[in-house]
């Protein structure tokens, strides 16, 4: 029963974003026959380093959604200080309340059952446009993008282009 | 059972490649489904004397107190310790005390009515709000139709239902907390914002309630519950009431609901 309430909600999210696209990006599952399996498509947000871009990933939610969050994986290549190197992104509105493994500071949001697919993806939207380098899940890319700017935005450059042709 | 070798006698050797975050959580994954298994989310009537073989012979302060609580309560209900039990044991037992109550029951429906609306202007997302409201409501008119309390039993238990039932109430509370941001920001800890604190401590699954969620639960419905406080000191237990109205010179009026605290949890109360 817990799963039905699931799946009712993702079914009403996935009619409604199909009648009415929102700016920035599109959903749609990535398999017809499984809801809690969604594939997005992110536009790079206009006037940042990702404008161009088509970046896909896979948003995958669990059983016990909307009161646990699901995960968020880039398949397109990314290079951002708040996406891992496998693509997992890592921002405090996917964390559950008390999973602190990336120590955010206490004030961060946190999951919230309220939060949709329309929400977390302008999370990840603005995300793009302002990295927070407090908490890298890409330390890397943290430092290039606070020391080496200028590397970091040719590094994103390339991921911008690659986005595309591999869509 | 034998351990396992590899998990529990080798010696402890850090491994800084190994995520430990990850087996914590595997860990409290396994804790929650043991006691999913083992705990309805509302149990059936339960006698003090059944309660009593909870404590050991020794324990003679929690026995003294079973003793007092005897006196005064004819029947209890235990809820699943989730973190959601102050938020699930209300729900059920205020909704049980409508099945008796018509005009309780009319102005319930008229404050939740009115919730939505103030909801989504306080910039809750519409969409998933509706959803756990829809809910929410069909849940309420259970009371009606007719109700029974084997009906809300059965509802409270499904997981799905009664989760969807908790949430909602959880947006009430924080809704009249940022509705009412000036009453409250002084009781709030940690230098938050009352946004932030919702955002924390109330509107997520799981996290515990305190003084400030009841008092808040209680002006919002307008629903006065009492709470009896169970812990190591003295001899009784502490009945302390919560009411929707803050002048001091009216009694206090009859709890609607009430509930027995023992430390970090909530059950639900019957009285003679």
């Amino acid at each position: 029963m817990a799963l039905e309430q699931a799946s009712l909600l993702l079914s009403r999210q996935l009619k409604e974003l199909n009648k009415s696209s929102v700016d920035g990006f599109s959903a749609g599952l990535i398999d017809d026959d499984d809801l809690f399996k969604w594939e997005i498509v992110i536009y790079g947000p206009p006037e940042t380093l990702y404008e161009g871009g088509m970046f896909k990933a896979h948003l995958i939610f669990p059983r016990e959604y909307p009161h646990r969050p699901p995960k968020m994986k880039f398949v397109s290549e990314m290079w951002h200080p708040n996406i891992d190197q496998e693509g997992n992104v890592c921002i405090s509105i996917l964390h559950e309340p008390g999973d602190d493994k990336y120590g955010y500071e206490k004030a961060a949001e946190r999951w919230l059952p309220v939060h949709t697919v329309e929400t977390i993806c302008i999370s990840v939207i603005s995300m793009l446009a302002d990295p927070n380098d407090e908490s890298p899940a890409n330390v890397d890319a943290a430092k290039m993008w606070r020391e080496n700017f200028e590397e970091f935005k040719k590094r994103v450059t390339r991921t911008v282009r690659k986005s595309i042709e591999e869509l | 059972m034998e351990p396992r070798s590899d998990t529990v006698q080798e010696d402890f050797n850090y491994d800084p490649d190994r995520n430990y975050d990850e087996v914590i959580m595997a860990q409290q994954r396994i804790i929650e489904k043991e006691i999913a298994e083992s705990q309805p989310l509302i149990s059936n009537l339960l006698t003090f004397d059944e309660i009593v073989e909870e404590y050991s012979d020794e324990d003679s302060v929690y026995r003294h107190k079973i003793e007092d609580l005897k006196g005064r309560y004819k029947n209890m209900r235990k809820t699943r310790g989730d973190g959601n039990c102050f938020f699930r044991a209300f729900g059920f037992s205020f909704l049980e005390k409508l099945l008796q109550d018509a005009d309780g029951y009319k102005s319930f429906v008229d404050v939740v009515h009115k919730s939505k609306d103030m909801l989504i202007s306080l910039g809750f997302p519409q969409f998933t709000l509706e959803d756990f409201y829809d809910t929410f409501v069909d849940i309420v008119k259970q009371v009606e139709c007719p109700g029974t309390v084997e009906k809300l039993l059965e509802t409270f238990n499904d997981q799905g239902l009664s989760d969807y039932f908790v949430v909602y109430l959880r947006l009430l509370v924080s809704g009249h907390l940022q509705a009412n941001e000036e009453s409250y920001i002084h009781f709030i800890d940690g230098e938050r914002t009352v946004r932030q604190f919702c955002s924390q401590e109330v509107e997520p699954m799981g996290r515990e309630s305190d003084h400030i969620h009841i008092v808040a639960l209680t002006k919002a419905l307008q629903v006065p519950i009492c709470v009896e406080y169970m812990d190591r000191e003295g001899l009784a237990c502490n009945a302390f009431n919560f009411n929707p109205s803050d002048a001091t010179d009216e009694a206090d009026p009859k709890p609607t609901v009430t509930l027995l605290y023992r430390p970090g949890h909530y059950d639900i109360l019957y009285p003679l």
